[in-house]
């Protein structure tokens, strides 16, 4: 594995974070714990916006890896 | 008519009443009675039990003192309801025990509660030593109620500065094999998503014994075939490891690059991750 494809995988983990944690934000019942939940995910989100950027500037750097 | 019916029947309406009146008075635990409402319990017993027998009073001299009995308790506590000092006369006040660690031997004199009485009463409590309590009150019922000095009481999330999820009651939303509505409705759920959900643990409606949801809208059901095994939540945790996990890569790719842009980046998010991973994880437990 290069260092593109490690930070890619981190990448699609967020995301899928980013999901969960919205799913229990609408699922919950208590507004505490959704106010949490909603909190954590604007910070993944940041977070997310931060690593598209490295894949990218990633992808320039490991050229010969690109499919 | 024959003697035998009028008992019958004598037996079956004095019963009634005395169900009711009994219910109209309010439910309490039997050890929980004051002084007058176990006076008129025994009353009101004595009074349909010799009505039921002697045919030779009318069945209304049992209604009259019925009546007389349930009036008169149902003052008691109407007066006691809305006075303080008539309360303390009716229901009596609870006798301090123990005050700072101290026993008052004077007021167990007057309770007429032996040594072995306190003793035992504390064994009830789980307390062996009478130097572990801090404050006890025999209450007017005959219960004893102990405060254990602070350092023998139980250890709790205040105590040591957890954070802790609040939780409300769960609601039962599937009860002998059928879906309760109104449980569902207070959570703000629907059929469809109880269908959705039992889908997910692979299990038919049928065969679910009793469903419960928290509130964090996680079902959890307990099957009449005791063999099929439900996968249990699973959701949660696993938000919580990935959480972790990516946490961890971020902070190994920070340490593993040579480029300091990239390495700032890395240890930029790695550090909020561990922000967010703050705020979420009493809740994802």
């Amino acid at each position: 594995m290069t260092v593109g494809s490690q930070v890619k995988s981190c990448f699609s983990s967020l995301k899928s974070i980013e999901a969960s944690l919205e799913t229990l934000a609408l699922q919950s019942n208590e507004i505490e714990a959704s106010e949490a939940f909603k909190k954590a995910q604007a910070i993944m989100k940041e977070i997310k916006q931060d690593l598209d950027q490295q894949v990218i500037f990633l992808s320039q750097e490991e050229p010969q890896y690109k499919q | 008519m024959p003697d035998w019916i009028q008992i019958v029947i004598r037996a079956f309406s004095l019963l009634i009443i005395l169900f009711f009146m009994t219910k109209w008075l309010g439910t309490k635990q039997l050890s929980q009675l004051n002084i007058f409402e176990y006076i008129s319990g025994v009353v009101l017993g004595g009074i349909v039990a010799i009505h039921v027998s002697t045919l030779d009073s009318p069945i209304y001299f049992a209604l009259i003192a019925m009546f007389i009995w349930f009036m008169i308790t149902y003052l008691v506590e109407l007066l006691s309801l809305k006075s303080k000092s008539f309360r303390n006369f009716a229901q009596g006040k609870g006798t301090v025990v123990i005050q700072n660690g101290k026993i008052m031997e004077d007021n167990l004199k007057k309770e007429h509660f032996s040594t072995d009485d306190l003793l035992e009463s504390l064994r009830e409590k789980n307390i062996f030593k009478v130097a572990d309590v801090e404050f006890a009150l025999l209450e007017p019922t005959g219960k004893l109620s102990v405060l254990p000095k602070k350092e023998n009481q139980p250890l709790t999330s205040k105590d040591l500065n957890i954070k802790l999820a609040p939780e409300r009651e769960p609601q039962t939303v599937i009860m002998d094999g059928k879906v309760l509505l109104e449980p569902l409705a207070n959570l703000s759920l629907n059929t469809n998503w109880l269908e959705t959900e039992l889908d997910k643990l692979n299990v038919s409606i049928e065969n679910v014994f009793l469903g419960q949801v928290d509130t964090h809208g996680q079902l959890t059901v307990d099957l009449y075939d005791d063999k099929i095994a439900v996968p249990s939540p699973t959701q949660k945790p696993l938000l919580l490891a990935t959480m972790k996990k990516c946490q961890a890569d971020l902070e190994l790719f920070a340490l593993a690059t040579e480029n300091t842009q990239s390495k700032q980046l890395y240890e930029k998010n790695s550090k909020k991750l561990q922000e967010a991973l703050n705020i979420v994880e009493p809740y994802l437990k």
